[in-house]
């Protein structure tokens, strides 16, 4: 009875933020950085997987003393300049 | 006759491909990157190092096409626990007679990329070989950019096709009768008939969403969802059961899921950005993990930053995880890996960047751009439910040193 509702919150609460980020990201629609205005957004500091060959050995070394793998980075900046 | 009309005809079209393509081969944008990182963990007589250099080439062609081709290889050496909780009068005895080994692994990648005004298609197929491991992983990537190039969604899928030499041993049907592997010697020699290879499949998921909510505001959410079935021990690895060792033994399906969450602000009067990451992890072996990192990058001269960072990191052990098999079994499975301990660390460090400003022609003496990276980080792991025996894991302090150079022509 107890994993029951265990398995039932946890299903809860995925639907919960499922919801929530098909919410922000239609919300994203509604925001507007106009290209003038990217200059920082455009520094290596706010590029996310600016890190390069650099950040994946370091991904590689650590993953490999963690039990955990996944949910990094991935690349883009928000900045059109990818 | 066939065959010679076949390869003048293959002849011919691979000339004309060469013809055709050498114009815009001309035009490329080429790039060579290597970086090399050292990481060496020490502490009691388990010291072991890895060195992990790398060269890139990458070629862009007319902003549209992309060509990567790329190795890397691991040379590992250290001391490790063949038989983890064997009785020896004292757990001293287990590491003062933990056995020398090394490692060579060998990668070589192969990419493309193809761009469009508004999306990216890559794709990668990477080989991977060592003495007792053999890997064949590809990947596709495609990511779109949407509303203004506000919005970035990427999804990734990548399968994996791996072969671990193990010990061949027909007669022995339960897991507490198998012994460890004993040196790589035969391993992937049809003839060696003490030897067989066990297959691991991978199939990883990936989707991210990066966000520019404001001009100095911008997000990442990365969820990632990986299954593996087949092997996933160390076939060098024995746990002591009681009266006797056997090779550990793993399930062979596992599922893993993992949500990270990035933010970055750019602070204008600074001149530097603050950076926060925390992910959640569990899988289906019941490991669950957090990590958090806050890290502060600083622009301090033209082309030249600087950046500091903390990150924890702490998880759960796994359902089938015990320090000590004899008092407290936990079923058919058992294990000999910290890393499925329950455990947590604390990273310290930072890097200096340097992208070389262009002179007055703009190109940066015989290239057209070169950027130097040096990074230092230190690492002090803490296995609070994991022994040798009766000794706390001794090689708990870590270091990551890496160099890297990108010159562009």
């Amino acid at each position: 009875m107890e994993s029951r509702s265990s398995s039932e919150r946890r299903r809860r609460t995925f639907i919960g933020a499922l919801i929530l980020v098909c919410g922000l990201s239609l919300a994203a629609g509604c925001v507007t950085v106009r290209p003038e205005d990217k200059e920082f957004l455009a520094e290596p500091a706010m590029t996310f997987g600016s890190g390069g060959d650099a950040r994946a050995q370091e991904e590689h070394v650590l993953s490999n003393r963690e039990g955990s793998f996944g949910a990094g980075a991935a690349s883009g900046g928000g900045c059109g300049c990818n | 006759m066939r065959l010679q009309l076949a390869l003048r005809l293959s002849g011919s079209l691979i000339a004309f491909a060469v013809v055709l393509a050498a114009p815009l081969v001309a035009q490329a944008q080429v790039s060579v990157t290597t970086t090399n990182t050292v990481y060496r963990e020490s502490g009691g007589g388990l010291d072991s190092t890895a060195v992990t250099p790398s060269l890139r080439i990458k070629g862009t062609i007319q902003d549209r096409v992309t060509l990567r081709a790329g190795w890397e290889a691991d040379v590992v050496s250290g001391a490790s626990v063949a038989v983890v909780d064997a009785p020896g009068g004292s757990g001293v005895d287990a590491i003062t007679s933990a056995t020398e080994w090394s490692d060579f692994r060998n990668t070589a990648t192969a990419g493309f990329g193809v761009k469009s005004d508004f999306a990216t298609l890559e794709g990668s197929y990477t080989y991977g070989t060592e003495s007792d491991y053999r890997s064949h992983s590809f990947s596709l990537t495609a990511s779109a950019e949407l509303f203004e190039r506000n919005t970035t969604f990427s999804l990734t899928y990548g399968r994996g096709f791996d072969s671990v030499c193990n010990l061949a041993q027909p007669r022995a049907q339960e897991a507490v009768d198998r012994q460890r592997l004993p040196g790589s010697d035969g391993c992937f020699d049809d003839e060696a008939e003490d030897r067989e290879e066990l297959d691991l499949a991978l199939h990883t998921f990936q989707g991210g969403w990066t966000q520019a909510w404001a001009p100095v505001f911008v997000t990442q959410l990365v969820l990632t969802a990986q299954v593996l079935n087949g092997y996933q021990g160390n076939p060098y690895r024995a746990v002591w059961l009681g009266r006797t060792a056997a090779q550990e033994n793993h399930p062979d399906n596992r599922t893993r899921y993992a949500a990270g969450l990035g933010m970055r602000f750019w602070v204008a009067p600074l001149a530097g950005a603050f950076q926060l990451f925390g992910r959640v992890y569990r899988d289906t072996w019941d490991v669950k993990s957090i990590t958090a990192e806050a890290a502060w990058e600083q622009r301090v001269l033209e082309g030249f930053t600087l950046r500091a960072r903390v990150r924890y990191y702490n998880q759960t052990g796994a359902a089938f995880y015990s320090d000590d098999y004899v008092r407290f079994p936990r079923g058919q499975y058992f294990t000999g890996d910290r890393e499925l301990s329950p455990m947590s660390s604390w990273l310290v460090g930072g890097h200096v960047a340097y992208d070389v400003p262009p002179g007055e022609d703009g190109s940066v003496g015989p290239f057209a751009g070169f950027v130097i990276l040096a990074k230092f980080d230190w690492v002090k792991y803490d296995f609070r439910d994991f022994r040798y025996g009766t000794v706390s894991v001794p090689n708990d302090r870590a270091i990551v040193a890496t160099l890297g150079m990108e010159a562009s022509f």
